[in-house]
């Protein structure tokens, strides 16, 4: 008996000395560099162009292996606060404040500024995506927002007029009946819908349209309990569950099953005339080139009284507890680079990180895909203009995961879809519960306190003006969108600086 | 065997013991100290982690404070209980199943030919009608020869087929299953909406043609079940009080099985929750008032509790029923305008309203062929089969023999069965939920599990996810507790 277990008790110890031996870092002579991101043909190339990069600069080799298996936030986060991180994230929205946040990642500022990677070498909407209290925390690899494509095709097929490049509510109601009545048999299953995308995405975009956003100017309270966001619910119960304009999650399921496709079905139907619209980012051409070649425009988002969409990137970062801080640095000044920017635009992926290669002949005009011109140019100039980034407030988690923002939004409108809140109740809930978040978060970290505080007094003076109707310091407006939107007002004290 | 033998023999023992040991402490052992530990703090791990460690404070019972305040944990935990709604049917259709399978191998011969005949019968003829060009009904000959085949190879091998296909959703993993049924449900291509709406456009047409019986002879009906089911209730209750068989404690719980369903019932005419609760604690009150004020034919009893055990599993199995005939007082008068608009299936997972009982349903088809079967089989083979006998002797009847013969025999299956569903109840929900509903729509099938998943790891605050995990401890440990004290008392007997 003694000898099974001495005998086991070897086996065991050799067989973990074997797989120590043989883990990918043992047998590289290079150091190994894990990046947390999906495997495409684009990943694999980003590769290829970084290990040339680093070679034409005289820097020695460094391997990268890429790890899709642990996408998930909540992965991320576990083994990056466990100290086994990967060395290299992709960050999507609202993961940068939350990791940032909780130290998992490495701050790069200094090394950034010397490195000419810093927030001026990209979009400056994108400052907030990389930058959390004046700290930045990676590089976007890409940049962009969700614009409106119109099958032009099916426009043409049910004789409904295609909408103009900028839009309003009330025009996409009207065509959109139009093109739903004419599509749609009476007494037929419903086959034909307006518009993919809007419902399971924020609505935000409908919100800042009437001059609201989830938080005050200073993010330090909620504004959803304002009669505007019941305005909102009410508009997309009304083109949702009543007009049928944009299909239920459950008719989006039943659109794909018809389609026998997972994953890709939105761009599929897209391309049949299913969905008359789409409202994604240029990185459907992706998609849509494997398909084949559409009749397409981009027009943007339409609104109600201020031009906006939702800008934002995705941001590669790297991990605090790495083993080469080093390496991880060079592939995020390499990001920066021509030849990873020249990338992103051939590819079809969203705007290339560093603005000026979007006005490249590479980007404007790919010449494989003559029929794309026009709309690379809409992409290049609108996104820019009219694009915001998301308002993140340092009191509260805005959207990370589930649980707040966003699952609260979703919760809400879930039960104003059921009828069981009615929309001015639904702003209420919303409101309290995230405002309890916020005075949660703020309990528990004097020093968060501390500044809540100080920009609650903010709030208060930037309230007594606009209630005298008089105008406000640009430095008092931390929230993004409120910055925007004062100038566009011309609320503001003083010009901001271009 | 001397000393230092003895030392070896114990030094060898407890190395082969040592990985368990290890494991233990360390993954549940000191896990389980260390959450205690943290309930009262307020250990976030955005803020104490590897990488900041900012003071940890010690906030007593700070946690337990805020759960208790929040809303929401208020509604998790009433959609835990909603779920555990199931859990009786659950139990009666594993003795069922189990009776049926103990059943399976006793057919008789000329009963299996029979069988085996039909099933060539059936099997040929639906070869001919394929070779004929109904390829379109290949699908529906396929599942029914499947259908054929089964009962054939079940026939023929004794119900060894049956106990193994009954079987089968435990050897299934679990989220394999959830992917399956949130395709048997998904409310256009699923299976079960494409059968539904056949008859829900046949129930239709009945209901236009009909309105009058469905808009007040369903409520009258259902209404009329009602009064039978709750009078049975209360004259049972007061017969038990009169004989001395229930003590005060038996009364009230079956009371509350009565005015629960009534409370709801009023809630739905819109009554609002106070003014239909304190209506449904008048009722209560007054009934239960005037049911002690008899007197007991046989004293008083020795305790206040005796018979809580039976009131509170007669009220598992009550309520549910009342519910459904409420149901149907409320919803018939509205029947036929909603038959006129055309009645649709439901979207099961994307319904506020649905979602919960759509998981009862997935959970019923996993718990009746689960261990609670097998255990139920096993139970049933130990009874003696002399009093089977020794009843077939006295003339009683197939009922006769179940309720005084197999029932009691099963008490202490049925005892241990009902402690592991109640605990698996409280703290199951999570799978289901991460895989199929994201806990929603609307929270409508987040549980205190899921919660607590959602608080520690999404949210971060392990220290509150921690006070969660154990107030729901405390609920397991209580309601374990309340089974062990009344329902082992049947087990006695």
């Amino acid at each position: 008996m003694k000898r099974l277990l001495f005998i086991s008790f070897a086996v065991l110890t050799l067989a973990s000395a074997a797989l120590y031996w043989t883990l990918p870092d043992q047998t590289s002579k290079v150091p190994v560099l894990y990046w947390i991101t999906q495997v495409d043909p684009v990943k694999l190339e980003t590769i290829a162009l970084f290990k040339a990069w680093l070679r034409d600069r005289g820097l020695p080799p460094v391997e990268v292996r890429i790890d899709n298996a642990n996408q998930d936030p909540t992965k991320k986060l576990a083994q990056g606060l466990s100290g086994v991180g990967a060395d290299l994230f992709d960050i999507y929205i609202f993961e940068t404040e939350l990791f940032s946040h909780s130290g998992m990642l490495m701050d790069v500022t200094e090394a950034a500024q010397a490195g000419g990677y810093g927030p001026e070498a990209t979009y400056p909407a994108l400052y907030s995506d990389i930058m959390m209290g004046g700290r930045q925390f990676g590089f976007p690899r890409n940049a962009g927002g969700n614009m409106i494509w119109v099958n032009q095709d099916t426009f043409a097929r049910y004789g409904v007029p295609e909408p103009s490049a900028h839009w309003t509510w009330d025009e996409f109601e009207q065509l959109g009946r139009k093109l739903v009545t004419a599509a749609n048999p009476p007494g037929t299953r419903q086959r034909v819908y307006f518009l993919q995308g809007l419902q399971t995405l924020s609505p935000m975009l409908l919100r800042r349209g009437l001059g609201l956003d989830i938080l005050n100017e200073t993010m330090t309270r909620c504004t959803l309990d304002d009669p505007r966001n019941a305005e909102v619910m009410r508009r997309q119960y009304r083109w949702v569950a009543e007009l049928h304009l944009i299909p239920t999650l459950a008719e989006q399921k039943a659109m794909a099953a018809d389609a026998g496709r997972a994953g890709d079905e939105w761009f599929y139907l897209y391309a049949k005339g299913r969905y008359a619209m789409l409202l994604v980012d240029r990185w459907a051409l992706i998609r849509l080139r494997e398909i084949g070649k559409l009749r397409s425009r981009i027009v943007e988002p339409f609104n109600s009284g201020f031009r906006n969409m939702e800008f934002g990137c995705g941001v590669i970062a790297a991990y605090a507890g790495t083993k080469h801080p080093e390496e991880a640095r060079q592939f995020l000044q390499f990001l920066t680079s021509e030849p990873f920017n020249l990338l992103i635009a051939r590819s079809g992926d969203s705007l290339p990180p560093v603005p000026k290669y979007a006005e490249t002949e590479a980007f404007l005009r790919p010449p494989d895909h003559p029929e794309e011109w026009a709309m690379e140019q809409v992409f290049a100039a609108t996104a820019p203009e009219i694009g915001i980034a998301y308002a993140r407030s340092p009191f509260v988690q805005t959207g990370t995961l589930f649980r707040q923002v966003t699952g609260i939004d979703q919760q809400v409108y879930d039960a104003v879809m059921a009828g069981r809140l009615s929309p001015e109740d639904a702003g209420r809930v919303e409101a309290a519960r995230i405002d309890a978040e916020i005075a949660l978060n703020v309990r528990a970290d004097p020093k968060m306190r501390q500044q809540y505080d100080e920009l609650v007094k903010v709030q208060q003076k930037i309230d007594a003006l606009r209630a005298q109707g008089r105008p406000v310091p640009l430095a008092w407006i931390t929230n993004p969108f409120h910055r925007a939107y004062y100038k566009a007002r011309g609320w503001l004290e003083e010009a901001p600086k271009p | 065997m001397s000393r230092q033998s003895r030392a070896r023999r114990l030094g060898v023992g407890l190395l082969f013991l040592l990985p368990n040991i290890l494991g233990f402490l360390a993954f549940i052992l000191v896990p389980l100290v260390m959450s205690f530990g943290m309930a009262f703090t307020d250990w976030d791990f955005l803020r104490h982690n590897l990488f900041r460690h900012e003071p940890l404070h010690f906030i007593g019972l700070g946690n337990f404070a805020r759960l208790f305040s929040h809303p929401l944990f208020w509604q998790y935990l009433g959609n835990t209980f909603f779920l555990m709604l199931g859990l009786p049917f659950a139990i009666a259709g594993s003795l069922g199943a189990a009776l049926l399978l103990t059943r399976a191998g006793g057919a008789r011969h000329r009963i299996k030919a029979a069988v085996v005949l039909a099933m060539v019968i059936l099997a040929g003829s639906g070869l001919m009608l394929l070779r004929g060009g109904m390829a379109e009904s290949g699908v529906w000959l396929f599942f029914g020869l499947l259908a054929a085949t089964t009962l054939i190879a079940g026939v023929l091998t004794g119900g060894m087929l049956y106990r193994t296909l009954f079987y089968l959703p435990n050897f299934t993993a679990g989220v394999a299953t959830f992917v399956l049924w949130k395709k048997l449900y998904n409310p256009n291509t699923g299976p079960i909406n494409q059968a539904l709406a056949p008859m829900l456009d046949q129930f239709s047409t009945w209901v236009r043609s009909m309105p009058g019986v469905f808009s007040f002879g369903l409520p009258l009906a259902s209404a009329g079940l009602v009064m039978v089911v709750a009078g049975w209730q209360a004259r049972r209750l007061r017969r038990q009080w009169d004989q001395s068989e229930a003590g005060v404690a038996a009364v009230i719980a079956g009371t509350v099985a009565l005015v629960v369903p009534l409370a709801l019932l009023l809630g739905w005419w819109g009554a609002g929750a106070g003014p239909a609760a304190a209506m449904s604690v008048i009722v209560g009150g007054v009934f239960a008032g005037l049911t002690f004020r008899r007197s007991r034919v046989w004293g008083r009893t020795k305790t206040a509790d005796k018979g809580l055990g039976t009131e509170i599993a007669l009220a598992m199995v009550l309520i549910p029923l009342l519910l459904l005939l409420a149901a149907g007082i409320v919803l018939g008068p509205s029947l036929p305008a909603a038959a006129a608009a055309g009645i649709e299936p439901p979207d099961w997972l994307g319904s506020y309203y649905w979602a919960k009982p759509a998981f009862i349903m997935m959970m019923l088809w996993a718990a009746i062929g689960s261990n609670n079967m097998i255990l139920y089989l096993a139970g049933l083979s130990s009874i003696p089969p002399e009093l089977y006998e020794a009843a077939d002797m006295d003339g009683a009847t197939a009922g006769q023999r179940f309720w005084h013969i197999t029932w009691p025999q099963l008490a202490p299956v049925t005892f241990f069965i009902s402690i592991m569903s109640v605990i698996y109840g409280l703290q199951g929900g999570f799978e289901m939920a991460r895989a199929m509903t994201l806990g929603g729509p609307a929270g409508s099938t987040t549980t205190l599990s899921y919660f607590i998943f959602n608080e520690g790891f999404e949210t971060g605050r392990i220290g509150y996810a921690s006070a969660v995990a154990w107030v729901l401890f405390a609920l397991v440990f209580g309601l374990s507790l309340c089974n062990f004290r009344y329902g082992s008392r049947h087990v006695d007997d």
